[in-house]
């Protein structure tokens, strides 16, 4: 796990100072470069007087033609630079699936179902011991066929689970942004562990009535960072197709998953996983621009599966007895570190302003030639982002990428309050974050988000976007009626 | 002044020549090249006869004779041989109750043995591969099939994966359609895909005969390709892609549930098949043609086309004009040579064969394939398609279009130009001299032959 670099210096409050003064600095440099020539030269004109400045002006001998066509060229230029660059691809609006009351699981009820289902004392403890200290709070939501003694797993509820989280999350989204149906061009879901024939996306072709010509994927098995691969595959799309928007859905089942064995490592799914769906519009149209949220600035994935630990991680097995379920390995934190810095390797100098670009390579530079004892530079993303959204995969994992990225509680904030109040609701976690934060009032023109999800496989997926405008304090939306109790303080263990 | 004169005229000059280049490199990195393709071959020992069927089919004690009668009509009746391949759980007894280790071990075998030959044939590194996407409709494991063989190839960290699930039998097309605007995007860029589907979970153990259909006639099968959009790989090239079109009708109530997985009124989950699937098949077929044949057919035939409706129009004919007869109005096999289509029973074969007007020649490819490997889902065209090519019937420049049909209801084409003379047998290498045979009748006929009188 890296550390913080002059651990001992740093906190000197000197060498803070330092620290900025070298970062405007770097940071400005070309302004800086400019500022003494621009001055040079205006006072040169000054001390010329005007008369002389008009009398170098005529001698130009500048006629009427070669004046307009070097206006012409510049303007060709300057067409010729707009339009070799990617298509934008802007977040129109989205929104989040609020789970109803009536679908509440607070520990006692989760408690007491897990014991009249499975009578193992032991495994009924180690949940209780693992919902105590997950972070999760007594709002989260199972759907309607979980809370049944056992369980109803059936296809049947699984599809009436799928349709009220998606429905309800798409019926939100078009009202908001009063899209019609008709004119989505392209439609991406993706739903983990849930994939039944005729597909989600087909569900909701039939729903909605969509276009026959429509480009519909659908993305099965990716985990919880599936999100994130189904806003780069409508990215890729989207640049290839003009004047087009795109409907992405983001989603997990809970209602085939729940795990009736008794192997610990199967049984913290069961803890976490909570009921939540998220429906994003993207759109290229220029028109779009002018309402969107967010511009998408990058997106980057990355998959460590050629290493066998990491592959193996979050793995869905078979137990002992056959019941199904997926295992979370006990490693499952460093490996998470371990891809969140291989991201970060590729995203670094995306986004991180060259002060801290220079840092890093300068201690690189010296841990390889000068002294290989020199720690390694963690550079800022404070400097990068206003705003972090980091999968709420649970407490271990926010906490990890709090130490990891020197975060301030603040920034996590958005992170641990969807876990309270909605739970681990897998690829669509993120979306419940942004909300949060929107909802706080935080969240100003210009400001860049980081959204971070982490998956099986193992994959780290990350997305940049940037404010378009300053989103004014969502009234509606999952966080309407408990933003106001927010944050809430989250103790280490919850005793009921 | 002449100097700034001469340099507008040179800037203006490369802001020209950079607006061509630019429109000449798009152009180059549209084209989508087909390097290999390698059909599945499963291992003998899961051949599955007409007699092995019909034990397995005896196994589920909850139907009655008349459900057997229904079953081995169906079987017998298939246009399939004794030598298509079933999943080893099924074969060995354990249809009922799968384990998650028969179902991963049924798709790790096809993905690996494929994508093993493939990598071998391209002498093209795991570690180049760019993009990677996997079809497989009714099972998606966690971690998915992707990471499945990201791991076990040890690919690139930076590989852009895509697991595709729930999309049918014509999920084929979606993949490449996926890839192909991935390639347009970015240069000199290589994609594996690996199209299957898994049988060993799915098998249908009750009572309501729509279900049963899936039992009867989907069989073990998968293919891996490679695509790419590197000019300097075109000379290895096997096809280039020409256009795609998707055509999805799920917006229609009966076209959305005539094929869809679900319980029957005893809660066992089956894929159901109801009647009103060929009216919804006839339905994608005309809407995804409508959209296919300005791309596909000259202009000669377009015209064609025009002037015969016209003329149907100004006489005002009192026969039914129905979507396939106005289809057939149009002559297809002017603009395509080859016909691959989706082995989804001979009656799908065969009403398609009719609706573009093709011969008994032309259907031949996807009947043999039937035959021989039996209805093996989203991969099936490529059963067909390696057919042509150990047959030696695809020619440079000949044009071949991949039809399918798929639940939701969906019906996807693509047309591919072949870019050199084919004849690598593949998967059909050792029985190709056999095909096609004297007669398709089921050689149990004899001894099913009693479930005819019924």
């Amino acid at each position: 796990m890296p550390r913080a670099p002059f651990p001992e210096l740093s906190s000197s409050v000197r060498l803070k100072y330092v620290k900025l003064g070298y970062q405007y600095l770097v940071n400005n440099f070309v302004a800086f470069l400019l500022i003494p020539v621009m001055i040079a030269v205006s006072l040169v004109l000054v001390r010329r007087g005007p008369d002389e400045i008009m009398a170098l002006w005529h001698s130009l001998q500048l006629d009427l033609t070669q004046v307009l066509f070097s206006v012409f060229l510049l303007v060709f230029v300057a067409a010729v630079y707009f339009v070799s660059r990617p298509r934008p691809v802007y977040l129109v609006d989205y929104a989040c699936f609020k789970p109803p009351t009536t679908c509440r699981v607070p520990f006692a009820t989760f408690m007491e179902h897990a014991w009249l289902i499975n009578w193992d004392e032991k495994s009924v403890q180690f949940q209780t011991r693992i919902l105590e200290r997950s972070g999760l709070g007594e709002e989260t939501c199972l759907p309607p066929a979980s809370h049944y003694i056992p369980p109803n797993p059936t296809m049947e509820a699984s599809r009436a689970e799928a349709q009220l989280v998606i429905f309800s999350a798409i019926d939100d989204l078009l009202k908001k942004t009063g899209l019609w149906p008709k004119n989505i061009d392209i439609l991406v879901v993706n739903c983990s562990l849930f994939s039944p024939t005729p597909s989600l996306s087909s569900m909701i072709i039939n729903k909605y009535e969509l276009r026959s010509n429509i480009r519909s994927f659908n993305l099965s098995g990716m985990g919880c960072s599936a999100g994130l691969i189904s806003i780069d595959l409508a990215r890729d799309l989207l640049q290839v197709h003009p004047r087009s928007n795109a409907l992405v859905i983001s989603t997990e089942i809970i209602t085939p998953n729940s795990y009736t064995g008794n192997q610990r490592s199967m049984l913290l799914p069961n803890c976490l996983f909570r009921m939540g769906a998220a429906a994003i519009l993207l759109s290229n149209r220029r028109r779009d621009a002018r309402r969107a949220k967010y511009r998408l600035l990058h997106v980057v994935r990355t998959h460590k599966g050629a290493d066998d630990r990491a592959y193996r991680c979050v793995y869905q097995e078979e137990d002992a007895e056959g019941h199904t379920g997926i295992s979370l390995s006990k490693n499952l934190m460093a490996i998470a570190g371990e891809a969140l810095k291989s991201n970060i390797t590729t995203i670094g100098p995306l986004v991180l302003p060259m002060s801290e670009q220079l840092l890093f390579f300068l201690t690189l530079v010296g841990r390889k030639l000068i002294n290989h004892k020199w720690k390694p530079y963690v550079p800022d993303f404070k400097l990068a982002f206003e705003h972090f959204c980091i999968h709420a995969g649970g407490r271990a994992v926010i906490d990890e990428l709090q130490n990891n990225l020197q975060l301030t509680a603040e920034h996590v904030e958005a992170s641990r309050m969807t876990l309270h109040r909605f739970g681990n609701t897998s690829s669509s976690s993120l979306w419940y974050e942004l909300s949060y934060i929107e909802s706080k009032g935080r969240m100003r023109r210009g400001h860049r988000v980081w959204q971070i999800g982490f998956g099986s496989g193992f994959k780290c997926n990350s997305a940049v976007w940037k404010c378009l405008r300053t989103v004014e304090t969502l009234v509606d939306g999952p966080w309407a009626d408990c933003i106001n109790r927010c944050p809430v303080d989250i103790p280490d263990v919850v005793k009921p | 002044m002449d100097l700034l004169w001469t340099i507008s005229t040179i800037l203006l000059l490369c802001s020209l020549l950079s607006i061509l280049w630019k429109g000449f490199d798009r152009r180059r990195n549209r084209s989508c090249y087909l390097l290999d393709f390698v059909c599945y071959k499963p291992s003998d020992d899961r051949k599955l006869s007409s007699e092995l069927c019909s034990d397995i089919i005896v196994r589920n004690k909850r139907l009655s004779v008349p459900d057997y009668k229904f079953l081995l009509k169906v079987v017998v009746n298939s246009g399939i041989s004794e030598d298509t391949y079933g999943p080893r759980s099924i074969i060995e007894g354990r249809e009922e109750c799968p384990t998650h280790d028969d179902c991963v071990d049924e798709v790790d075998d096809c993905m690996y043995r494929t994508l093993d030959e493939l990598f071998l044939r391209t002498s093209i590194s795991p570690i180049d591969v760019d993009v990677l996407v996997v079809n497989v409709s009714m099972f998606a494991p966690s971690p998915s099939l992707t990471s499945r063989i990201v791991n076990r190839y040890r690919m690139r960290e930076d590989v852009k994966n895509f697991s595709l699930a729930g999309m049918g039998c014509s999920a084929s097309p979606i993949a490449i359609d996926l890839v192909n605007n991935i390639f347009k995007t970015r240069k000199r860029t290589l994609a594996v895909v690996v199209t299957s589907e898994s049988i060993a979970p799915n098998w249908y153990y009750g009572t309501d005969k729509s279900m049963m259909l899936g039992n009867c006639l989907f069989r073990s099968g998968g293919c891996s390709f490679m695509l790419t959009n590197d000019p300097s790989l075109k000379h290895r090239a096997k096809m280039s892609l020409k256009c795609l079109v998707r055509a999805h009708i799920g917006a229609n109530d009966d076209a959305y549930s005539c094929a869809i997985q679900k319980e029957d009124d005893e809660g066992r989950v089956g894929f159901h098949l109801s009647k009103s699937l060929p009216k919804a098949a006839v339905r994608a077929f005309a809407e995804n043609l409508q959209r296919l044949a300005p791309k596909v057919l000259p202009v000669g035939e377009l015209a064609l086309y025009v002037l015969r409706g016209f003329r149907h129009w100004l006489w005002r004919s009192k026969e039914a004009k129905t979507d396939a007869a106005t289809a057939a109005m149009v002559n297809f096999k002017s603009g395509v040579d080859h016909f691959c289509l989706h082995t989804g029973g001979a009656a799908v074969i065969d009403a398609v064969g009719r609706a573009l007007g093709l011969t008994k020649y032309d259907v031949e490819p996807a009947r043999m394939t039937l035959h021989r490997w039996g209805n093996t889902s989203a991969s099936s065209l490529w059963y067909v398609l390696g057919y042509m090519e150990a047959k030696k019937r695809l020619r440079r420049k000949d044009r071949v279009l991949m039809l399918s049909f798929g639940a939701g209801f969906k019906c996807n084409s693509c047309l591919w130009e072949v870019l050199r003379d084919l004849n690598d047998g593949g998967a059909w290498e050792d029985c190709i001299r056999a095909y096609p045979p004297q007669t398709l009748v089921n050689p149990f006929m004899e001894k099913f032959g009693w479930v005819k009188e019924a």
